[in-house]
Order: structure tokens, then sequence, then C-alpha cells
């Protein structure tokens, strides 16, 4: 018998031990971000309805949180990409605004259709992480400067397009954001968001292409060496994320028949906060859509709760901060427990 | 007389191992002491211990008659007891005098930073290995070689009375080695006590006195170098007997695989050529800075080519980054590792599939059965010591590591495969089998450009070596019957004509 093989076997035997069934649920839970924070939700939602069922399990709050998490739930899609990738948008939410502001000159100001409108804005929220990516990849500054730049630039490039707004825009626009489905009567942004996510979900944990963003986060320069294409998969990953920022700016505008210029303000850090809640890192190479929008999840419903206890909004931050530290603060026991 | 380190029974556990397990010995005040053992052995973590940088969970450490009680890096330091770290410990953002003295800087008035005594003190630390590092440059721009050069003057600028070197010489040339070997034995002759822990059996006979040998954490034995031979050491090491040797091949060579001629990737590559048949082990060698990896990397298409012609199979290719190269059947094991080969926070699955992904996926779709069953395929075929394909790779050893980076190209199946440094870092077993592995791929038909700074190495895996020197090729020898005063000779005795070495490279 070699000595590969004698050393291989003793590596084997203490690894394989089974524990305590507790510890191993414990260290399952650990180890699988998307089942901690499934439990958790699952585990909130419940409390709530125990709790306040008058005020929590009813139709209208229902509705109100999903359709509230719907541009959250869209922006994580691609911020999910982006970080796995190993970088990340601060401007999104200036890209949403100005994808609104857009679509609500094109329709509201214009005249064109409303479908004209939707691609319109979609295209300069592309167009937007198209410019975030080559200033990224071609020019080389660091993503965290790159679109602190941006964010300021977009969010300045929307008071100069329609200074205060535009509202209203139109009712055939508006009608793109405000349908809801007969049975549940949840309007069109979440919809939008759950087919985002799924469609997302599914090309980030399945496809090869997709694949490919995992190894440029976990070592982009073996992934080079590998004959991945890392710049042109980051300025991909941008553009993407910009459309997505689109959709969410269109569509909010849609549904509130109106193109205001503050929309998406401070919302690149909640779209942060939960996709690194979801398993993120900011090193790159880990995470999944499903994690992230199960952070989104979570968050909607501790702000939720917040609202129906009427507890001050300026506490909200101070229990959404906690949250994020306890669950990265968990990852030291995963990697203990891996070693 | 009292021991200079009197280790006892001394014990280290990490969670689900036991890195060693009552290991015992004592060095004198003045004696160089070897500690040999494959990786895993243990050697690092009981020079760690005695550094400081990890707590033992049993036993006892005594330094000049004194046990030690827990204590942390710093303070080891401050006892005189030195460490040079096999992984860079140094801050690359830094000044070359800032790493050295980090925390100790020099201060004026105020505790401003002395900035310029700082510099002159490190300057003086390194002129003394006999190399000229500018003090004031950042780590980044070094070389690793450099790089290994101001860790050794970080430790040298205490006052030592123990200096551990973990495998000082891994990035050395052997010019620098040499310089490295005098400053140890003038130390151990003003009574410091050296703790040398390395796999190179040549060096320990070259510099030691005596030899501990470690194995799976247990101590194997302790003999006086005078009266030990290299093959009671590698018995006592691996227990088997291990055959780094030249093996007789009767290897037919194929058609010319890889024809590059006159590369330049200026400023390190000015103008190199080589061919590279099927079947063929082509060694690169040369010394550290002579542009050998660089040379590969302009092939590979990693680093931009201003002129020169690469063809492949006769068709002429332009790679503008490694995807075409590798499109053209090129693989390329990067010479480090870690920053360059391995995703190691990734498991043995994703790291071998990384250049295969659409051979691992069907239509759009990437499969992990088909990327488990490849990874599960080279774990058996090069003998991958892990528990599992879902091992993350960085928790392997280095031999391991090697293997599972040997792995992620060979799953390309590559016409030329470009290894660069193919045994850094690693043992002694785990080397035999490496150079096992490359000779069955020149069996198969895989032409391979090896490039390597170890000669021992070169002379044992050539078929033919092309030596490089100041980013040009300037000879070549036969494999067989080469010796290593002629590689030598070649690499160091570059004029600016080059013809001339060509021609006497010929003579000889």
């Amino acid at each position: 018998m070699s000595v590969a093989q004698i050393s291989r076997n003793e590596a084997q035997a203490p690894v394989e031990q089974r524990e305590a069934l507790p510890l191993r649920i414990v260290r399952r839970l650990a180890n699988s971000r998307e089942l901690t924070l499934f439990v958790l939700v699952v585990a909130l939602a419940l409390a709530m309805t125990i709790v306040y069922p008058h005020n929590f399990p009813t139709g209208p709050n229902m509705r109100a949180v999903l359709l509230n998490l719907a541009p959250v739930g869209i922006l994580v899609c691609g911020m999910m990409l982006l970080m796995i990738a190993g970088t990340f948008d601060l401007s999104v939410g200036s890209t949403l605004a100005l994808s609104g502001v857009w679509a609500g000159v094109v329709s509201g100001w214009w005249g064109w259709p409303a479908e004209a409108a939707l691609l319109i804005g979609v295209v300069v929220g592309a167009v937007a992480g198209l410019i975030n990516g080559l200033i990224v990849t071609r020019i080389g500054i660091n993503a965290l400067i790159a679109t602190l730049g941006t964010l300021t630039i977009y969010r300045s490039l929307t008071y100069v397009t329609a200074g205060t707004g535009v509202t209203p825009i139109s009712d055939s626009f508006a009608e793109y954001g405000r349908a809801a489905d007969p049975v549940l009567r949840i309007q069109s942004p979440f919809w939008a968001m759950l087919v985002l996510v799924l469609i997302g979900g599914w090309l980030i944990a399945r496809t090869r292409f997709f694949r490919q963003f995992y190894f440029v986060g976990g070592n982009p320069r073996a992934a080079q060496l590998s004959g991945i294409r890392v710049d042109r998969l980051i300025l991909i990953g941008f553009v993407i994320m910009g459309a997505l920022a689109g959709i969410a700016g269109v569509l909010g505008a849609a549904r509130l028949n109106s193109a205001v210029v503050n929309a998406g303000v401070g919302i690149e850090l909640k779209v942060i906060t939960a996709t690194v809640l979801g398993g993120a890192s900011l090193k790159g190479g880990e995470g999944t859509v499903l994690g992230g929008i199960l952070g989104v999840l979570f968050i909607a419903l501790i702000e939720n709760a917040m609202i129906i206890n009427a507890v001050g909004v300026f506490w909200q931050g101070l229990v959404v901060g906690l949250v994020l530290l306890f669950a990265v603060s968990l990852d030291r026991f995963k990697t203990a427990g891996r070693a | 007389m009292v021991a200079r380190l009197e280790v006892s029974q001394l014990s280290k556990s990490f969670p689900g191992v036991r890195a060693l397990d009552d290991v015992s010995m004592a060095v004198e005040p003045g004696e160089i002491r070897a500690l040999l053992g494959e990786n895993g052995a243990g050697k690092s973590t009981l020079g760690k211990i005695v550094a400081g940088v990890y707590s033992r969970t049993g036993g006892e450490v005594r330094l000049d008659g004194v046990a030690l009680g827990e204590l942390d890096e710093k303070a080891a330091g401050e006892l005189g007891i030195g460490i040079v770290h096999q992984e860079g410990s140094l801050v690359p953002q830094l000044s070359v005098a800032e790493n050295i003295f980090a925390g100790r800087q020099p201060t004026k008035w105020f505790g401003q930073v002395d900035v310029r005594l700082m510099r002159e003190k490190a300057h003086a630390l390194i002129a003394q290995l006999g190399v000229a590092i500018d003090p004031a440059m950042k780590v980044a721009f070094l070389s690793p070689a450099q790089a290994q050069i101001v860790e050794i003057a970080k430790a040298l600028s205490r006052e030592l009375r123990l200096l551990i070197l973990d495998e000082p010489t891994a990035a050395l040339t052997l010019t620098e080695t040499e310089k490295l070997f005098e400053i140890v034995r003038r130390l151990a002759r003003d009574g410091v006590s050296v703790i040398y822990v390395s796999h190179r059996l040549a060096e320990i006979f070259a510099l030691c006195n005596s030899v501990t040998v470690l194995k799976d954490g247990r101590l194997a034995g302790t003999r006086k170098v005078a009266e030990t031979t290299t093959d009671e050491l590698i018995r006592l090491m691996v227990g088997r007997d291990v055959h780094l040797a030249r093996s007789a091949s009767s290897r037919k060579t194929g058609p010319i695989v890889l024809e590059a001629s006159e590369v330049s990737a200026p400023p390190l590559v000015q103008s190199a050529s080589v061919t590279v048949r099927a079947g063929e082990v082509v060694c690169l060698a040369g010394l550290i800075g002579s542009g050998r990896s660089e040379f590969c990397e302009a092939i590979f298409g990693a680093r931009a080519r201003r002129a020169g012609e690469i063809r492949i199979a006769g068709a002429p290719i332009n790679p503008q980054g490694p995807w075409d190269a590798k499109h053209a059947g090129i693989g390329m094991v990067p010479e480090d590792r870690k920053t360059s080969g391995l995703f190691l926070g990734m498991n043995l699955v994703n790291n071998i599939a990384a250049t295969v992904l659409s051979k691992v996926s069907s239509g759009a779709n990437f499969s992990n059965r088909k990327a488990e069953a490849l990874a599960g395929n080279f774990v058996s075929e090069l003998r991958i010591s892990t528990p599992s394909v879902h091992k993350i790779v960085g928790e392997l050893s280095g031999g391991n590591q090697q293997k599972v980076l040997l792995a992620k190209w060979l799953a390309m199946e590559p016409r030329l495969l470009i290894v660069d440094e193919p045994t850094r870092g690693v043992d002694v077993g785990a080397r035999s089998e490496i150079y096992r592995l490359l000779r069955g791929l020149a069996e198969k038909g895989v032409a391979l450009l090896v490039v390597s700074s170890d000669l021992p190495e070169v002379l044992a895996l050539a078929d033919r070596i092309v030596v490089m020197a100041e980013g040009r090729t300037v000879g070549e020898l036969a494999g067989e019957g080469a010796t290593e005063e002629q590689v030598l000779r070649l690499a160091t005795r570059f004029t600016s004509s080059v013809a001339d070495v060509r021609k006497e490279a010929v003579g000889a």
C-alpha cells in the first residue's frame, strides 16, 4: 500500500465520524445560509401570525410587503451576480431613478407608446451599467470608487433630465405597473420580480456561463489563467445589473404613474445588506440568488413587524444592522466547523 | 551545558488532526539543526509553536533552561526567537524598510518614524546578505526571491538566540542560497541556534550539523549529519525508498508541437525561441529573473507580445489571452499555485472543472454529476489524498494542491502543457509522483515545456534543456548526460553577444 493511500485512509476516519444530532443540525444550519434564512423567515412569519393575528396575515398587509420588496428583490439578482464575481455596484439607486425618469419623459412628455418607454428605460439602465463596467474593467478603477462616482453622476443626470420629475406620466404607461393578477391581486412589480428571481436563480445556479462568475470571484488571476475571460464577464455582470435597475425603475415609475427624481435613494445599501445576508462575501466566489431573495424577505418581515408594532422608523436600521452582523458572524462558526 | 532549545513531549491538535504527537528534541547553542519531513509531517507546526505563532496542546518548551509559558510571536521575538515563514508575512503595500521594522520602527521626537535611519539600517541588513534591494521600494514590486531575502533580513533585525527558517530557499537561486548559507553559518558561529526546515536533502548535508526527522507528527529519529546518508533520511521520512533519479526512457518523439521563435515581450523577454515535439520534455533553465516564466506567459497569451511568432503544429497562432491559447490546445500550470493557480476557497470539483466547463455541461447546464465524476477520476489517477472531492482545496497539503492544479490542466487534455515550477513547496514523496506523472504524459504524446529553478529536477526530467539568461534563450543541451555545471555556465555566462554563447553551447 502506498503512502498516499495510507494517508487517505487515515484522513477519512476522523472526518466522517457522526456527531450528535443537535450538533449536526446546528452545523448544517451554519453551513447553508439559505437554510438558516429559510428557517428564520418561516419562524418570523409564524411568530408574527401568532402575535399579530389581525395585522400581519391580512391581504392588504401581505400585498404591501410583497410589493414593497419588489425593487430590492429585482436588484438583488444582479448584485448577487456581481458579488459572486467579487465586485459590486453602488450606483443602482441612481440608475433606477434615471431609467424611470427617461421612461417618464419618453411616454409623458413625448407621448411615445408605453412599450417604447419601458424599453428605453431598461436600455438606459443597461447603458449606465455598461459605463460602470467599462470604467471598472478598461480603466481599471476599483468598483467601490467607480460606482461611487457614477452614483452621483447618474443622480445628477436624473435631475438634469427631468428637474423635479414627470407627474403624471400617462395612463397606458401606468397600466404596466398597476395591473394585478385576479386571484391574489398583487401588482405587476412583484410578479416581474418573481419571474426575474426564478430565471436568475436558475441561470446562476445551473448554467455553465454563469458558473464562470464563481471562478472570477474565487481567484481572478487563476480564472484568467484558466482561460476564463474575466474582464468580459465583469462587464456583462454590470450590464445585467444596470438593466435590472432599469426594470425596477420603469416598473416603479409606472406603478406610481410618476417618475420621481429621488427614487431609489439609499436602496444600494439595502440591496447589498440583503445580498450579504443571503450568503455573498465581499471577497467573492460564493452566494446564490435564493439566498439573496431570502435575505430580502427576511429584512422585509422585520421592517413589517416594526411597522405593525408602531416602533419608530428610526429603530429599523438598528435591527437590520444587528441581524446582518449576526448572520455574518455565523460564518466564523462555519469555518471553525470545517477546519 | 544547558540546551538552547529543549522541546519535550510536545503535542498539537487541530480539529480532527493531530499535527504533533509527543515530539522531543534538544538543540545546542550554535547548532544548525535540520527539521525534515514530508508535507504534513508537522515540521512547520513545530517551528511555529516554538516561535509563538501557534499555541501548543501539550508538552513543554524551554529556552536556555527557562520554561516558556503561553507566548505570542511578539513575545517570542523579544526572547530572541526569530522565524522566517514559508509563506510571505510581508505587507505588499509597505516599503521594504517598514516591513523589516514592522512595529519597531526607529523613532525621532514625538514618535515620528525616523525614515532615514530605518532605511539605513534596512540597507545594512540586506547588504550583509550580499544583495542590493532598495529599502524604500514597496514589497509588492519585489520578485519572490527578493521578498524571501527581505523576510530573512526581518528576522535578522533582532538580537537572536534561535532562528527558525521554514523552507527559506524555495524561491532562491543557487547563488542566493549560498549567501544565505554563509549567513546562517556565521550566525551559528556567533552562538545562535538555527532550526532549518526543509525537504531539500542536499541543503541539509551542505549546511546542517544534525537532523531531526518527523513523520506523521511523530519523531522518526535524530541523526548527526556526518553519520547518516540520504537513503537513511528518506527512509525515515517516507518509510520507503524513493527514486528521483533520471529514468532511462526510450520515448519516441513525434512531430513539432510548439515552435516559438524570437518572441519578445519587454521588458523581461527580449528574444526567446524554443521548439517542443510531441512526447518530449523540454526544460527551460536559468536564473530567477531570466525571463523563463514570462516567456511561457507570452506563449500562453497571458503576457502581451511585441514580436515573434508562435506556431502550434505548424499553424501560427496569435493568442490575445489564455482562452485563445487554451483553444489551441495549450495548458499552463503557473508558478504560484496559491495566487494564480487554484481557487483555494473552492472544492476539488470546481477547481478541476475550471478549465473544462463545457466538457462538464450538457447544453447550457453545468452538470455537477459530470464534474464530480471528472474530479473523482483525477483523485484516483493522481493519487490525491483527500477525504472527498468536496474538500476545500485550500485545506489540502502543498503536494496535493499541486496535483489538483495539474489535474485542472490535464482535464482539458492539452497538446502542449507548460509547467512552471512543477514541485515548488512539494515534499519528496509527492515530488517523485509528479515526475512520474509528467513522464507518463510525455509518453502519451503530450509536449511538455517545464520551467524549473531546481537543477536536479531539470536534469531528472529533461530530454532537452534550453537555458535562458536576461530574457534570451542562450543555449541548449541534451538532457541525457548534462550536468549542473554545464547548465549554470550557460545561465551565468551570458555576455552581450548572444551568438558567441550559442556557439560555445553548440561546442559543448
